[in-house]
């Protein structure tokens, strides 16, 4: 009996103690809900009702630029932006494959400014796309292929690895958010009513070479080939930006890819004009990003084309979905005044 | 690989499984396995070095007993593998050679066998694969100790030993009390030193004091840090290494810390130069020249830009008695300050740097400043309050380890369980390592 209660307290005391791990690594962890919050906006998703036809993946060229709000209130499509800081091309395959368990969307919008990136970039920018990711193959992945030299698994499965040294930085937000999240965005979409004009501008470098490299073709054709799988079309974009990153040679690529393989593409540098944006009103960061009257015009534009070339439900005749969007249109409302 | 990293980790998990579940006479075996496995993991270079070394003197210790020119195999075994460790350490003739990893320790245990082969201490291993067990020993190839093969051979080559739950507990704890020290402390402090020394014109005086003494701690809770995840470790496998550390600070004179710090080292050169020079057997002249001829080899040892330091510590040695204080507590003090201000060699790595800045001590009183820029080394105050309250506990365990560890021996396994967690817990949550620290290396590795 002895023995017995004996093994007992040690269970009890090794329980207490995962769980205590368990907080510690949560506790730890930083929240992103009011302090970079793009590091929120890919577990936000989990949260939705998974019923959106169109399904963005890239960068911040989309979760800065395009509106799914915008989208159901001109046309009443159902979407959702699946984007992340500097999300780089192997990210958003794996995010979408990630996204497909959930649902198949008819239409699945992949900004190719990723194309430029063919190596992990930074540390930062891998935590923001992955930390907040559940635990999936897909994750598991997308930490395999991200990782930088100095990085490893280990510090992803268990955060307190990493973010130890935020034992002296906790604040109230590291408490209030221990178990739960606010949303931080409108189905993807960030919000900045800023407004920064453009005043100078990176000067465009030749570059010695401009040939995207083996590894973005790579994902770019597994992204291709998992929508085809799953009766989905691909449709590439390339947002708006004035800062001259984008090159010609890097467009016929992708022009090329989109003709070979039969689907669209749209290059949004060619349409400022047409779409109406200004550039002394529209950026919040001198013209890398588009700000919230920017976004606006941008996605109301993409909305006449989707409609146009896409055959999408106009949800706004389903009395259900169009209850819950409409509460969503309220507090968008609200918050962009 | 580090000896603080998960694949050492992974691989010292790896081996205690295979230790305690494989037939008992692999045990030996399995050592040897894993520690030629590890050592093939540093490159040809190390494996080829190994070899060699054991290879010599092992046939060196079986002829030594049938022959009759035994001291002229002694002597040649003995320069070829000091040779090798003159050339390799100081990168002579051979350039861009990576130092195979311990060979400093290898080498003093081969040497320190051959002589003692020599001695008729004890009897030579016939068994190479035993032998090979003695040199390759993968834990204390990291960072020692030195060990000599008449004080482990018995426990690394015993074959009947049963897996008992309280030597595991006993070697987590010490490895645990080793990480804390390395992690908590060492990596802490080496944040401050690493910009201190960045600057050699402005942080001169208090600072370079401030220096010193950080750096006393730095080292100690490093050096001895990784020892006790060595020695930890193979109590977990009941082999009993020998101790290098016995709280050094405490010491009331140099030759007293000499018996306290790197004990393996001092007494190597104790028992293999300091005694066959003729010790302390022939008169007070002889015996101050064998001091100051150990000490500056020693330096010499560390590299070229230490003999100073050597010579330096084998004259505080010898001046000790004249300025030795009634006060015990003051000569702790006295001691602790001339060991602190001649790591000076080794913090600035230069002598021409460590003899200004020591300098700089005694000519400026800059500590108003030192005071007001303390935050500017980057640690914040929350890093110096647990850099602070883990050296007391460091302080308060050296001073009564036996006391301790006996409490902790009795304590109820439960509450053993508990500690161990703990300390996980709080090596995890306040330790300086992953991404942004990059000194994860000990420093004593490169000697």
């Amino acid at each position: 009996m002895k023995r017995f209660f004996k093994t007992l307290k040690i269970i009890a005391i090794i329980i207490i103690a995962i769980i205590i791990f368990y907080i510690l690594n949560k506790l730890l962890m930083p929240k992103y809900m009011t302090d970079l919050v793009e590091g929120s906006m890919i577990s936000q998703y989990y949260r939705e009702p998974k019923n959106h036809e169109v399904i963005f993946i890239g960068d911040c060229e989309v979760y800065a630029n395009f509106s799914p709000m915008v989208l159901y209130e001109e046309k009443g499509i159902t979407s959702y932006v699946r984007g992340s800081s500097q999300q780089l091309i192997w990210q958003s395959y794996y995010i979408l494959k990630e996204t497909l368990k959930y649902e198949i969307p008819k239409v699945v919008v992949f900004n190719v400014n990723s194309m430029r990136y063919s190596e992990p970039v930074s540390e930062a920018y891998n935590r923001l796309t992955i930390d907040k990711m559940k635990w999936s193959k897909e994750k598991y992945d997308i930490i395999k292929t991200s990782m930088l030299e100095e990085e490893n698994m280990l510090s992803y499965i268990f955060p307190i690895l990493r973010y130890h040294d935020r034992y002296d930085k906790l604040t109230k937000e590291d408490i209030t958010y221990l178990f739960k999240e606010k949303d931080n965005t409108y189905q993807g979409f960030l919000i900045n009513k800023n407004i920064k004009p453009v005043q100078s501008l990176p000067t465009k470098r030749p570059l010695a070479n401009y040939q995207f490299e083996d590894i973005d073709y790579e994902y770019l054709q597994k992204i291709l080939d998992l929508c085809k799988q799953n009766n989905i079309q691909l449709l590439l974009i390339k947002a708006p930006s004035v800062y001259p990153f984008w090159y010609d040679e890097y467009n016929e690529q992708i022009v090329e890819f989109a003709q070979k393989n039969n689907i669209n593409f749209i290059n949004f540098l060619d349409k400022v004009d047409e779409i109406g944006i200004d550039y002394t009103q529209d950026t919040y960061d001198g013209g890398l990003h588009l700000n919230l009257t920017g976004a606006t015009k941008l996605t109301k534009y993409f909305s006449e084309y989707l409609k146009e070339n896409y055959e999408l439900t106009d949800y706004r005749n389903n009395s259900d979905v169009d209850k819950i969007y409409q509460e969503k249109l309220e507090m968008y409302h609200k918050d962009i005044m | 690989m580090e000896l603080i990293s998960g694949t050492i980790f992974a691989i010292m998990l790896i081996t205690v499984i295979l230790y305690y579940t494989l037939p008992k006479k692999a045990k030996p075996y399995v050592l040897l396995l894993i520690s030629i496995v590890v050592y093939a993991s540093f490159g040809k270079s190390s494996i080829f070095f190994i070899i060699f070394s054991t290879v010599t003197t092992y046939l060196a210790g079986i002829l030594l007993e049938k022959t009759k020119y035994r001291k002229t195999i002694l002597a040649i075994t003995i320069i070829i593998n000091t040779l090798i460790l003159v050339i390799l350490k100081n990168g002579l003739f051979v350039k861009d050679i990576i130092i195979p990893i311990g060979i400093s320790y290898y080498t003093f245990q081969v040497i320190s066998y051959i002589i003692d082969i020599y001695r008729k201490k004890y009897e030579p291993q016939k068994n190479i694969a035993k032998y090979f067990l003695y040199t390759m020993y993968f834990p204390y190839l990291f960072i020692g100790p030195i060990n000599r093969y008449d004080k482990i051979q018995e426990l690394l080559y015993k074959t009947d030993k049963k897996f008992n739950a309280s030597k595991v507990f006993n070697g987590l704890i010490r490895m645990l009390w080793g990480i804390f020290k390395k992690l908590v402390i060492a990596n802490k402090i080496q944040i401050i030193i690493s910009v201190i020394t960045q600057d050699t014109a402005t942080y001169q005086g208090a600072y370079a004091l401030f220096a010193m003494i950080l750096y006393s701690i730095e080292l100690y809770c490093d050096f001895s840090g990784g020892i006790d995840v060595v020695i930890g470790f193979s109590k977990i496998l009941q082999i009993n290494l020998l101790e290098n550390f016995e709280n050094p600070y405490k010491s009331q004179s140099i030759q007293e810390f000499w018996r306290r710090w790197h004990i393996t080292l001092s007494s190597w050169f104790r028992d293999y130069v300091y005694i066959p020079l003729g010790g302390s057997r022939c008169g007070k002249l002889r015996t101050n020249i064998n001091v100051i001829i150990v000490f500056v080899l020693s330096g010499l040892w560390h590299g070229t830009q230490y003999i100073l330091w050597g010579l330096l510590h084998g004259i505080f040695l010898i001046i000790g008695k004249f300025i030795k204080t009634p006060y015990k507590i003051l000569n702790t003090i006295i001691t602790f300050l001339i060991v602190s201000i001649l790591w000076s060699f080794f913090i600035w790595q230069d002598a021409g740097t460590a003899c200004t800045m020591m300098l700089s001590v005694f000519t400026k009183f800059n500590y108003a400043d030192l005071i007001q820029n303390i935050l500017n080394f980057g640690l914040s105050i929350a890093n110096y309050v647990v850099l602070i309250i883990s050296v007391i506990a460091v302080i308060i365990y050296d001073y009564n380890k036996v006391k301790i560890n006996n409490k902790i021996k009795n304590m109820r396994t439960e509450t053993k369980l508990i500690i161990l967690i703990s300390a996980v817990f709080i090596i995890l949550i306040f330790g300086t390592y992953g991404i942004g620290f990059e000194a994860s290396e000990f420093i004593y590795n490169k000697f």
